[in-house]
């Protein structure tokens, strides 16, 4: 079976990890941190945990998953990769020089995939002598449950490059959907409005935060409100994705962050993880 | 008694369930329907019925003809009666504007598909009445339905926020960023919505929708309500990617 290097063992990467070994391919985790691979590791081992327990997954099954992830702090051990994901911090340089490394240290023609869900992919491959490798893997979080994955073509990603990748989703178990490499790709930038109306609405006084939560719940049929995802996403890093989206098209109207989310972040009240957010939650 | 007055689906689609719960309904349509398209427990009518207890102005697309619909229930109905009419396109209060007694309407958010949803969210005006408040807010439990009040703006909540996810998607498609499909597969795997915004759209109406942004853009006048192109064409030429 071929060998997936995954560079970065945050919750993205982990998750990756997690799913990779799963669908039975060898996993080589990289992190310079080896508290955060060790982290990982655990986190891996809990989730598979909770896999046996709902009777989705055999304990045997399991040992063997884990065995197949193998964690290291040097790009050294990259050469046997097929297909390397980085799912490292959501900074250029960061990535491009994460991508570099990979090039001198994989075979030619390895598929060299970036998780960024902000950055654009044609930015981050120019690091690259051969551009063509490289491709955007977008996965959801958290990776082992949610089915998507958004698969980026770079300005230079070549349709082989691009029809590999696709198979490996979708051996991966996943949704594989096609996107150019546009910023906020579709999922990020298509749910905008779902937000920023909302903040809208509620900044021009038009509904409470519960009622416009309520009305989308039970006139739209969504399972959740705006307001109850914000503070589920964390309201900084879905403001960080509105700005970000907003900066990489020159201040494209649309996507103008709202002061109600800069005032929320100033505050700290950043949703379910800080306690706060636009709802309180028990301490 | 009740009489809803309008344009095809929302008047079938409200009229029916009001019929289910008992109501009696008669229904004037602004372009005729097609007499083996008529639901059953519908009646047609070009005159009002004298008895009406209720009407139901359902117009979103032709703010003239939303009009003159007002103004026909004026002028048949005692100035009491209760007017409950679509403000997604135009506000209640420009509505109520028209009338000699204003206190009698009030606004609600009525799209093709959502009127069959749990809950609807109605607007009154400066100057609608308790009264007429509390006659609606009894209608609509009957039909089992909760409410939001919410305040008298161009879009309201659910119907502003709906329209312009398909506003966006539609920048998506044109800037060749994902086909129609994909972006529905997307954010249905990748957010959850229970349907995608192309879906939306077809089940709601590429003409609704380009009405509600139409009139979004008009109101609050700035770049961010641009329509996109695609819709405004699809609206045109009545087409869009059935689902």
């Amino acid at each position: 079976m071929a060998t997936i290097g995954i560079v970065g063992a945050g919750t993205m990467g982990g998750g990756i990890a997690h799913v990779a070994a799963l669908s039975g391919f060898n996993v080589l985790l990289h992190d310079i941190s080896t508290d955060v691979l060790n982290r990982a590791l655990q986190r891996i081992s809990t989730d598979l945990q909770k896999g046996i327990e709902k009777g989705k997954i055999s304990a045997e099954n399991v040992e063997q998953t884990k065995q197949r992830i193998r964690s290291t702090s040097t790009f050294d051990d990259f050469s046997p990769c097929n297909l390397v994901v980085e799912a490292a911090v959501e900074k250029l340089d960061v990535k491009k020089n994460i991508f570099s490394e990979l090039e001198q240290r994989c075979l030619p023609d390895a598929i060299l995939a970036t998780n960024t869900s902000s950055l654009s992919v044609t930015a981050i491959a120019s690091s690259v002598k051969n551009a063509e490798r490289v491709v955007g893997m977008h996965f959801f979080n958290p990776p082992h449950l949610m089915k998507l994955v958004e698969i980026v073509r770079g300005q230079k990603s070549s349709d082989e490059t691009i029809r590999k990748t696709i198979d490996l989703a979708k051996q991966l178990g996943k949704t594989p959907v096609l996107v150019n490499d546009t910023p906020g790709f579709i999922v990020n930038r298509c749910a905008r409005p779902f937000y920023g109306e909302a903040l809208r609405i509620l900044g021009e006084g038009i509904a409470s935060v519960e009622d416009i939560d309520r009305i989308v719940r039970l006139e739209g049929g969504f399972k959740m409100g705006p307001f109850e995802l914000m503070d589920l996403i964390g309201i900084d890093v879905n403001f960080a994705v509105t700005k970000s989206i907003y900066e990489q098209t020159f201040g494209e109207p649309r996507y103008r962050p709202h002061v109600i989310q800069q005032a929320m972040v100033n505050a700290g009240y950043l949703g379910r993880k800080a306690k706060q957010g636009f709802y309180k939650y028990e301490l | 008694m009740v009489f809803l007055i309008g344009e095809s689906p929302m008047v079938e689609e409200l009229g029916e369930q009001c019929a289910r719960v008992g109501y009696t309904i008669t229904v004037k349509f602004n372009r005729p329907l097609q007499k083996e398209k008529l639901p059953p427990l519908l009646r047609s009518s070009s005159t009002i019925p004298r008895g009406t207890a209720l009407a139901i102005e359902l117009t979103n697309t032709d703010k003239e003809k939303k009009k003159k619909n007002i103004l026909l229930l004026e002028k048949s109905l005692p100035g009491h009666t209760v007017i409950l009419s679509s403000s997604v396109t135009v506000t209640a209060t420009e509505q109520a504007s028209w009338l000699k007694s204003p206190e009698r309407l009030m606004g609600l958010s009525a799209l093709p598909t959502l009127l069959s949803q749990q809950l609807l969210e109605v607007a009154p005006t400066v100057n609608t009445s308790t009264k007429t408040v509390s006659t609606i807010k009894n209608f609509l439990e009957r039909l089992g339905k909760e409410t939001a009040v919410v305040q008298d703006r161009i879009g309201m909540v659910l119907p502003r926020i709906l329209c312009m996810l398909v506003n966006e998607a539609s920048f998506a498609v044109m800037e060749n960023a994902a086909p129609p499909r994909d972006i529905d597969t997307a954010m249905k795997l990748g957010t959850n919505y229970p349907l995608g915004p192309i879906e939306w759209a077809d089940k709601i109406g590429i003409q609704q929708v380009f009405s509600v942004l139409e009139s979004l853009h008009q109101d609050l006048g700035e770049e961010r309500y641009r329509i996109a192109p695609l819709v405004r064409q699809m609206a045109a030429g009545k087409r869009w990617w059935s689902t």
